[in-house]
């Protein structure tokens, strides 16, 4: 065995015979867990007070729902198309809060958008859905076959409702996407954090019992720098494995109880759908996990090999654990840097200094994240590529430089 | 062995070796003397291709030295350190592979040496449970598991009790006797005295003498004899006649006394053998030599006093 695989083989073991690699891995997730179930139970905001203005030019639904009507929601028809602006600010409309726009090919494209002026809580969407779907299937089923409304359900296609905030009708903020882009951004650094200074304590400690003379006398100072982040890179990314597999078996098994698929019409009864809120709809719906899964341990690795090489340098710097705090504070301020500019790119996501941002390595990897989160195109994609390898490189040349730093000082007790 | 040439190297512009040259020749124990901050560590760590010369050259087995070569050499550093949770063998296994075994040799060597020091029932406690000379046993074995025909140790016996020194001394002796070459770096000059075959003091990261420790002891003799012998103390002091000085006389048994003398002007052992001839029974006779202890002393004191 190459002796740079011993040593990394050494701390993969030194890590995995601590229990509290062991306690992190199975209790961590389970506590975000549940703080997420917490939370998503938490915002479930109760039953709102709405007034919908459906614009029919077609006259398709013929100023008709279906006969259970929810009291809280009140409908109201409008034979025309409707200007976004229009029904933002005219005083004519200031009691609508939502507006359902229904083209006249809706019953064979079967998409339609959904304005709302505030945010709307998921019994509004899914009371609003199901009426208006239902009412449509009534309509197609009607037109083009003899076969029931019932039956006509087990086969049909859905309709498919995109819900838009009035105020940003493009979706362009996406910004509950955003946050939770920002989480998935802030978790990177918060584990390359952790892991960092678990570098910098066995660097330490390595140069305080001195064990680092005897190894230096069969391996080269970057070597074992390089073997001590890769290693404890390793056991992080084990332990994001296990998180990564803990929350996925909560997540389907959450899924399967808590929060059922209400968007699939399969699930809803003859009541109509379930209750569930935004940020469940956010969690269980809207954001392509396994992308993002994907392509947090792609960030997390190439800002673990590019924060380590910092606190690697650090340690190798220090001669006992109190002297070395001082050194970790421009660290930390990096890292709470990278984690202000999710902050700032969730608010003004178009501006010059959120591009920079995008490819700067102390940040990349939460602006990464917070792309990922909003969905991506081919050139959103190919930009998040490119932060990517310029994190990469950026990993690389520093941990040269940091090798170098790291032989001059290592020996200095 | 190793060659030593022209080797010069500063930290911060603190010149710490000033163009040091040495030779150790294979199969020797080379005792590296010095006080602290002459140079030692810095030369042992050159030597170990920690750090680089700025200028000079080493030479390993005739070529320029190698980190292939650290294969063949050994290392026992001053400020001893282990991994303190982890496992007597389990430890050694790593350090061994370190230096280049494989895993099956590894396992053979260090089994090997656990029972050779008779701490094979110590092999899966942590290190952290053991006794400090326990410790430093397990540190040694890893300098010696794979079997280096170069064997740097810095300040071996310090931590050990009278026992374990003797342990230590025998195996340095032992390993010599199997053709490994050693460099013995310490302030034990009784132990300098005791296995040594040659020696180099290194003052201010200069080399101020090298030679064998016969020699060095002999070129400083200070012209004192120890005499036994059986007869008259008056007889034997007026055979000294204003050749030689009593500094020290006992009388060990009745009658026989044992003395030390210093020598005065040109005369020699044989001036006082003939002096003593028909005086005294002479029993015992030797010209004391100095200890490196002594010699030690001598050089740095002469070093001190040009400065001065």
């Amino acid at each position: 065995m190459s002796k740079f695989l011993l040593l990394t083989q050494r701390e993969i073991q030194e890590r995995l015979g601590q229990k509290g690699f062991w306690y992190m891995l199975v209790l961590g997730p389970l506590v975000v867990l549940l703080l997420l179930v917490a939370l998503l139970l938490a915002a479930d905001q109760g039953k709102q007070e709405l007034n919908v203005l459906i614009a029919d030019p077609g006259q398709i639904m013929d100023h008709r729902l279906m006969a259970q009507e929810e009291k809280n929601i009140h409908y109201f028809f409008l034979d025309d198309y409707l200007e976004l602006d229009e029904f933002e600010r005219a005083k004519s409309y200031h009691d609508f809060d939502i507006l359902v726009e229904l083209n006249e090919k809706v019953l064979n494209n079967k998409k339609c958008f959904v304005f709302y002026k505030d945010q709307l809580g998921l019994d509004a969407r899914m009371e609003l859905k199901f009426q208006i779907e239902k009412r449509l299937e009534e309509l197609i089923a009607a037109q083009h076959s003899d076969i029931s409304e019932q039956a006509f359900r087990q086969i049909k296609q859905g309709i498919i409702f995109d819900f838009r905030d009035l105020k940003d009708p493009k979706n362009e903020s996406k910004e509950a996407n955003a946050w939770a882009g920002f989480i998935f951004g802030s978790f990177i650094l918060f584990f390359v954090g952790l892991y960092g200074m678990t570098i910098f304590r066995a660097t330490i400690r390595e140069k305080s019992n001195r064990i680092v003379e005897v190894l230096l006398a069969s391996v080269r100072p970057q070597q074992l720098m390089l073997s001590k982040i890769v290693g404890i890179g390793l056991v992080a990314l084990l332990q994001l494995l296990g998180w990564g597999i803990v929350l996925s078996l909560g997540y389907v098994l959450l899924r399967e109880t808590i929060f059922v698929d209400i968007l699939d019409p399969s699930h809803w009864g003859e009541g109509g759908p379930e209750r569930l809120n935004p940020l469940s709809i956010l969690v269980f719906e809207q954001l392509n996990l396994p992308v993002l899964g994907l392509h947090f341990v792609m960030f997390f690795a190439a800002s673990f090999l590019f924060y380590g090489a910092l606190f690697a340098v650090l340690g190798a710097r220090s001669t006992a654990d109190a002297d070395g705090q001082q050194y970790l504070l421009p660290l930390i301020f990096l890292i709470s840097f990278g984690v202000f500019t999710g902050i700032f790119s969730v608010y003004f996501p178009n501006t010059t200094l959120t591009q920079f941002f995008a490819y700067l390595p102390f940040s990349s990897p939460v602006l990464a994240m917070i792309a990922l989160a909003k969905g991506f195109n081919v050139v959103s994609y190919t930009q998040i590529l490119l932060s990517l390898l310029v994190l990469l490189i950026s990993a690389f040349l520093l941990l040269k430089l940091a090798g170098r730093s790291y032989k001059n000082t290592i020996l200095k007790f | 062995m190793i060659n030593v040439a022209q080797v010069s190297k500063s930290y911060q512009r603190k010149l710490v070796l000033d163009d040091v040259s040495l030779e150790v020749p294979k199969g020797q124990i080379f005792g590296l003397l010095g006080p602290n901050g002459a140079g030692k560590t810095t030369l042992i760590r050159i030597l170990n291709q920690m750090a680089s010369p700025d200028s000079g050259k080493v030479y390993f087995n005739g070529h320029t030295i190698q980190k292939e070569d650290l294969q063949d050499i050994g290392y026992l550093p001053e400020e001893r350190g282990l991994y303190k949770y982890m496992a007597v063998r389990a430890h050694l296994l790593f350090l061994a592979q370190l230096r280049g075994l494989s895993k099956l040799k590894a396992i053979e060597n260090v089994d090997y040496w656990l029972q050779h020091f008779e701490i094979k029932d110590w092999q899966n406690k942590r290190i952290a449970s053991l006794s400090k000379g326990m410790a430093q046993k397990v540190q040694f074995i890893a300098a010696i598991v794979h079997q280096p025909k170069l064997l740097i140790l810095d300040e071996p016996l310090s931590g050990f009790d009278p026992l374990n020194v003797d342990l230590i001394i025998n195996e340095i002796k032992a390993l010599k006797a199997q053709g490994t070459t050693i460099i013995l770096s310490t302030h034990n000059m009784k132990s300098v005295d005791e296995i040594c075959d040659q020696a180099a003091l290194l003052h201010h990261g200069q080399i101020l003498a090298q030679d064998t420790v016969q020699h060095l002891r002999s070129k400083h003799a200070k012209g004192q004899i120890f005499v036994r012998f059986r007869g008259n103390m008056l007889g034997f002091a007026n055979a000294l006649w204003t050749d030689f000085t009593l500094l020290e006389q006992q009388e060990v048994l009745p009658g026989c006394f044992e003395c030390v003398l210093q020598i005065r002007g040109q005369r020699s052992v044989n001036d006082l053998m003939r002096n003593l001839q028909d005086q005294v029974q002479v029993e015992h006779l030797e010209l004391l030599l100095p200890s490196m202890q002594e010699v030690f002393i001598d050089l740095i004191t002469q070093k001190e006093n040009q400065h001065v």
